[in-house]
Order: structure tokens, then C-alpha cells, then sequence
């Protein structure tokens, strides 16, 4: 395969077990009837798509249709039922508010654990604390414990780890939109530059101009299957009008 | 295996990290931190010299060294656990982000527990010698058979890394089973020889309808091997009182062919327990 192509999926399958008894528990194992409760989900059908590299794809469709799926399936949180996933180069998640950090911790310190997780050494970490806090304008902040940020202080440091962990493949699952207005440039100027270093993006969004702003192509996504692919302003609209 | 092992060594920096970030966690709120973790066992102690050798009348000399001897690694295989059965529950909104080997969670937990294992030693060492100094050095405090203990040690860190694999797994599904592993640890305590000894269990049994057998029986609990283990080689064997009235009674020599059944059921649950835990990793996400 050519070190052009970023990602590629294969024939990818993905079935999940819908509860409909609430939480887990032992009594649901020991109660065998419930079993039947449990009903197959068929979330993705025999998707195929390739991303190039330096290419910045934006996926679009109703919930439920398994654009969220597919992005943890590329960030190896799932494994697929079928079908294979190829991929070159470095991938880096886009943690919504902060997942993972920890609220007594202060921001510099779950920073450091948090580009750890996205998988830097603890020695590139601790290089990059700097950039990081800068880039999300928190450096008087920075020995505060995160209980004390505010939502938009939370957001503004998980998208800085996550752009300053050298990915070579952003996900990006809704976040965009974080933090005020300024930081928001800050985001898209970024974004524009990661495409410049031949970065590659696959994102979902619900927001018509950021898909509109940022993406290359656009993946329509219906009930797990590629519905059309293509110029964004012509799937957008081919989508706006099919779901209206 | 051998994949899920390498996988892991490749993540070693963020599991330290992540022993680091758990420790950090624990003492930030509180003022006195470490001090906390002495304070459980050497409270323990005070209050079974009370009940055993003041209201009870046990006359075994050293009693109090014995039973700490027991009562650290006994207090880390509970706490490591019970801390580890909600570790993957706790981290599931990351879990659910990121990529990272998912034994990481546990091991954390068991890791950042047996760095307070390690911590309390110097502090038991510095009791026994205040204890035999009480005694005025009748016999020296230190033996070379205190060269064993990294290797229980070892032990102790495989079979309870075992253990948190297969709780922390299960617990992701059925939550119920933390309150059943809370439960029997503490039934545990008080079958595993940790405020009596394994002699007191020989005798009470050696001369009964089935005695050796359950014995053996009690024994096949690596927890009792173990902490009596800890016993003869970090106290100096000396006499103990069986009760039942006979006076002071030499205490036996280490079994080791029980020993041997002790590590043969480590190595069980260490890996038997890391692989069950690698089948049910991918469904952590999944969890209906």
C-alpha cells in the first residue's frame, strides 16, 4: 500500500449488544430470560473508505448512523467484528471536556498525564508542557487543581494536548466548537496549518460552515454504509435536502 | 501472551505515570498523607496486643512483631483489590477515547499500593528492633533468613496482580463484585493467620477426624502460606503459645511443600488472570 494513503478501511463491519434492562449486574448474568433482552445492534455495514494523506475529511449524518463508531474504531477503542484498518502515521483523539483528567490534579499535571495517554514519552510531555499551556492561554492557571477551571478553560487545554502531541492523524468528534469566539480562530488557524504539514483530519460535525470551512470531502454516513461521498457542498446538500 | 506483555512493557511510562498520578491523588487532600498508611497498621497492632496478649492472656513472647510481620502484606493485598476492582470502572470516559493496554488501570492500582508495602518496611524493621531492645537482645532481632523476603515479595506482587486482574475485569460488568471480593477479604482475615498462627491451626486440628487434610485445606489459601511465610523470616522463629494450656511450644519449620502449592497458585492467578483479563479488555467499551 502506498505511505500516501492515511487510512484505510476495509469492508468494516461492527455489531454491538443493546441492553434494554439498564445497568449491568450479576443478576442480569444469573437471569438467563434476560438474555433475550439483549438485541444485536448492526451500527456499521461493510464501510470502505480511504483517506489520503494531507486530506481533511468531514463525515455527516443522523445520529445513530455510526460516524462516532467509526472514529473509536480508528482510534483502536473498539475492536471491528469484520473487516481490516489500515493505518500510517500517529493518531491522536480529540478528548471532549477533558476526559481523563482528573480534578484534583492541577492543569499542568494532568496535561503531562494526558499527552502521556495520547501516547508521547514522558520526556516529549514534559517539552511540550510549555507550548500547551500556552496554547490554551492558561498559564497563570496552571497549579490550579481542574476542578476549578471553568468548561470552556476544560476544553480550550484538551484540544492543546491533543494538538501538540505530533499526531499525523487528528480525530475530531464534535469539539470544535470550544471555548469563546478567539479560541475558536485559534482552533481553525491551527487546523489550517496541521493541513499545511500535510496533516490529515477526519472529523464529525453537526455545523454546516465548519464542514464547509475546513473539510476536503465529505463522507455522508447513513445506517452504517457510505450513503455518497464527495465535494462537501455537494453532500451537504444532497443531505440536507435527503433528511429534511 | 507474549504480545499483550511486550504491548505493555512498550506502555511501562505511562503506567508509571499513572502509579505516580495515583499516589499524588491520594495525599493532595490530605495533611498528614503518608503518615495515614502507618497509622492503620501500627493501630491494629496496638489494639490486638490489647485483645490477645492483655484480655486473652497469649503468652507467646514477640507476639506484636508476628503479627505486624503479617499484617503489612495482608493490609496491601486488600487495599491493591479493592482499589483495583474499581480502577477500569473509574477510567471508563477515557477508556472509551484512547487506546492504551487496559492492564494498565489495575496494575497501577497494585503498583502505587506496593510502593506503601515497601515504604512500611523500614518502619517494621525499626519496631522489631525496639521490641527486642524491650527484651534486652536476648537473641539479635536479624536473621539471614530475612534474605527471603524479596522473593515473597515477588510472590505477594504476582498473586495479587492476579487477583486485580480478574476482579477489575469482572467488576466492569457486574458491579456486584466488588461488594463480594470486599466481603470475602474480610472473612479472609480473620481464616488467614494473620492475629493467630499457623501452629494454633496444627494443633488445634492434628489430632481431629480429618486434621492433616484440613490442615492442607486451610493452607491451599495462598493468602495463609504466605503470611506466615513473612512470619518466619521476618521475626526470628521463636516459641508460641498454642493455648489450650500446654505452655510455650517451639514454632514448626517453614512447609514447604505447602509453599510450593503457594506459588504453583500464584502463578495460576497471575496468569490465568492476565489472560481473562485480555479476553474481556475489548468489551470493557461495550459493556451492555
Amino acid at each position: 500500500m502506498s505511505t500516501e494513503i492515511a487510512i484505510h478501511i476495509q469492508d468494516i463491519h461492527k455489531e454491538f449488544l443493546l441492553s434494554h434492562s439498564g445497568s449491568a449486574s450479576l443478576k442480569t448474568a444469573l437471569l438467563w430470560w434476560k438474555r433475550r433482552q439483549l438485541e444485536e445492534l448492526k451500527v456499521l455495514r461493510g464501510l470502505t473508505i480511504e483517506v489520503k494523506r494531507g486530506e481533511c475529511v468531514a463525515l455527516v449524518g443522523r445520529n445513530g448512523a455510526g460516524k462516532s463508531t467509526l472514529l473509536s474504531l480508528l482510534a483502536r477503542v473498539y475492536k471491528p467484528t469484520s473487516g481490516t484498518i489500515t493505518i500510517n502515521g500517529r493518531i491522536a483523539p480529540l478528548l471532549e471536556l477533558g476526559a481523563g483528567f482528573h480534578p484534583d490534579l492541577t492543569g499542568q499535571e494532568n496535561a503531562l498525564f494526558n499527552a502521556m495517554i495520547l501516547g508521547l514519552s514522558r520526556k516529549e510531555a514534559t517539552a511540550r508542557i510549555e507550548p500547551i499551556l500556552a496554547f490554551a492561554e492558561l498559564e497563570k492557571y496552571r497549579d490550579a487543581p481542574v476542578r476549578t477551571y471553568s468548561s470552556g478553560m476544560l476544553a480550550r487545554l484538551g484540544f492543546s494536548i491533543a494538538a501538540h502531541v505530533d499526531a499525523d492523524i487528528l480525530i475530531v468528534d464534535e469539539v470544535l466548537a470550544v471555548g469563546d469566539f478567539a479560541f475558536e480562530r485559534k482552533c481553525f488557524a491551527f487546523i489550517e496549518e496541521f493541513k499545511q504539514k500535510n496533516g490529515t483530519i477526519l472529523f464529525v460535525s453537526h455545523d454546516r460552515e465548519d464542514v464547509l470551512q475546513v473539510s476536503d470531502r465529505c463522507i455522508w454516513l447513513k445506517d452504517g454504509q457510505v450513503e455518497q461521498e464527495g465535494d462537501p457542498l455537494t453532500v451537504l446538500d444532497a443531505y440536507e435536502s435527503g433528511t429534511a | 501472551m507474549r504480545s499483550e506483555f511486550q504491548e505493555l512493557w512498550r506502555f511501562r511510562e505511562l503506567l508509571f505515570a499513572m502509579v505516580e498520578r495515583e499516589l499524588k491523588i491520594r495525599y493532595k487532600n490530605s495533611v498528614l498523607g503518608f503518615v495515614w498508611s502507618l497509622l492503620m497498621p501500627l493501630a491494629t497492632i496496638l489494639v490486638m496486643w490489647l485483645v490477645f496478649k492483655v484480655f486473652l492472656r497469649n503468652d507467646t513472647p514477640n507476639f506484636s512483631a508476628y503479627v505486624l510481620a503479617a499484617y503489612l502484606p495482608y493490609q496491601f493485598i486488600q487495599l491493591a483489590v479493592l482499589d483495583s476492582a474499581q480502577s477500569v470502572l473509574i477510567s471508563l470516559p477515557v477508556v472509551k477515547k484512547v487506546y492504551f493496554p487496559r492492564e494498565i488501570l489495575p496494575l497501577a492500582s497494585v503498583i502505587s499500593n506496593f510502593i506503601h508495602l515497601l515504604l512500611s518496611l523500614p518502619i517494621f524493621f525499626i519496631f522489631l528492633f525496639v521490641i527486642y531492645a524491650t527484651y534486652g537482645f536476648e537473641v539479635s532481632p536479624f536473621t539471614w533468613r530475612m534474605l527471603f523476603l524479596p522473593v515473597l515479595l515477588v510472590i505477594t506482587f504476582m498473586l495479587t496482580a492476579g487477583m486485580a486482574f480478574i476482579i477489575s475485569a469482572l467488576n466492569v460488568f457486574y458491579e456486584d463484585v466488588k461488594y463480594a471480593v470486599s466481603l470475602l477479604l474480610y472473612i479472609f482475615f480473620f481464616l488467614t493467620p494473620v492475629m493467630y498462627f499457623s501452629e494454633n491451626v496444627f494443633y488445634a486440628l492434628k489430632d481431629k477426624p480429618y486434621g492433616m487434610l484440613l490442615y492442607n485445606l486451610y493452607h491451599a489459601n495462598p493468602m495463609a502460606m504466605l503470611v506466615t511465610a513473612y512470619k518466619k523470616t521476618l521475626v526470628p522463629m521463636g516459641k508460641i503459645d498454642p493455648g489450650g494450656g500446654e505452655g510455650l511450644i517451639p514454632m514448626l519449620p517453614m512447609n514447604w511443600p505447602m509453599f510450593g502449592v503457594t506459588v504453583a497458585i500464584t502463578l495460576a492467578f497471575f496468569f490465568g488472570g492476565y489472560a481473562l483479563f485480555n479476553r474481556m479488555k475489548w468489551r470493557f467499551v461495550e459493556r451492555p
